[in-house]
């Protein structure tokens, strides 16, 4: 499962998951964005892991997992994408 | 305050990103804020932080061609570094030295190429997020860190480019190709020597007058320190298929 997009104005941002029992197993963001600091690309793929497939495709999927980003960010700065464009990106990767 | 210039040296890939987080430490602990310029032999790739290195970059064709490839520290995209092609510096100091918001320093220190190469009658303007155009064409990419309370920046000015080698070892995206609306990337890089009649030489002359205006400044040299710690963050990092496949 994979999509990828270049975010108007932005970077490209690319995200793989790999699916096990119907959930998230593994989840990996890549592209050319700026994340600082850098590490916390760890939080937001693990903010994915776990997330069951079949609610994250519902309506309703896109902002619950902006949330989640949102909240994996937490101070640090995303640059070229933003929390609600990896969760839209993720909602595609997944449908 | 008084700026460290290094001057222009040439290194392979692995030790060119070595030395610069080697003078990231270094400041770090009270080093001078320091701004290198450097080559890159042989010629090389350079991916950013949260690239793909399979998905960016044709690998079998690099290692047929001779050319290295290596992770950035920091994000932002492939490039290509041909060792006649460019020149690359990095500034590494006190991330207070520069506006708190990253484009803004961004837009600062991109303002010393810009004014570099205004000084040999070319044109440019920053283009954020990270590049420098002529017109419409990028003639310069950065790529920006903060850790431990220190910035780097780093990126190229494009001398020569052989387009033809860059996309060959690049591998560039659908999504990227749709968005800039033409059918091939190619015409969306120019160099200082497609805009004018200009050496390698003098383009260097002409950045080392934009980077040093109104600096108290002295030209050195690395510490035997920062360079041995160089050369093991090579080993240790650098070099390792861990970092440079990690994604």
């Amino acid at each position: 499962m994979r999509a990828e997009e270049k975010v108007k104005g932005g970077k490209l941002i690319c995200i793989e998951v790999v699916p096990k029992d119907g959930k998230v197993a593994k989840a990996r963001i890549t592209g050319d964005f700026f994340l600082h600091p850098e590490d916390t690309i760890d939080s937001l793929e693990r903010s994915l892991e776990g997330v069951d497939l079949e609610r994250a495709r519902l309506p309703g999927g896109e902002s619950e997992m902006a949330a989640r980003l949102k909240t994996a960010l937490g101070s640090s700065q995303l640059i070229g994408a933003s929390p609600e464009d990896l969760a839209r990106l993720f909602r595609k990767a997944v449908s | 305050m008084k700026w460290r210039i290094i001057d222009y040296s040439e290194n392979d890939a692995y030790l060119n990103m070595a030395i610069d987080e080697a003078i990231c430490e270094s400041v770090a602990k009270g080093g001078s804020p320091t701004i290198r310029f450097y080559g890159w032999k042989p010629s090389s790739v350079s991916i950013g932080y949260f690239q793909s290195l399979e998905r960016e970059v044709d690998v079998r064709h690099c290692a047929d061609l001779g050319v290295d490839i290596v992770r950035r520290r920091t994000g932002g995209g492939a490039v290509y570094h041909d060792h006649q092609g460019e020149i690359t510096y990095s500034v590494i100091c006190r991330e207070e030295l520069f506006p708190k918001d990253i484009i803004a320093s961004y837009r600062e220190i991109c303002g010393w190429i810009t004014d570099s190469l205004a000084l040999l009658g070319i044109k440019s303007e920053f283009r954020p997020i990270n590049d420098i155009v002529v017109g419409e064409k990028k003639i310069s990419g950065n790529a920006q860190t903060r850790r431990g309370g220190v910035l780097l920046q780093h990126g190229t000015i494009l001398h020569s480019v052989d387009v033809d080698t860059m996309f060959s070892v690049l591998k560039v995206s659908d999504e990227k190709i749709k968005d800039k609306m033409i059918a091939t990337v190619k015409e969306r890089v120019t160099s200082v020597s497609q805009q004018k009649v200009i050496s390698r030489e003098e383009l260097y002359e002409a950045l080392l007058s934009g980077f040093t205006k109104g600096k108290d400044f002295a030209l050195e040299g690395l510490t035997d320190g920062e360079r041995g710690r160089a050369l093991e963050l090579v080993q240790k990092r650098y070099l390792t298929k861990e970092w440079n496949a990690m994604r």
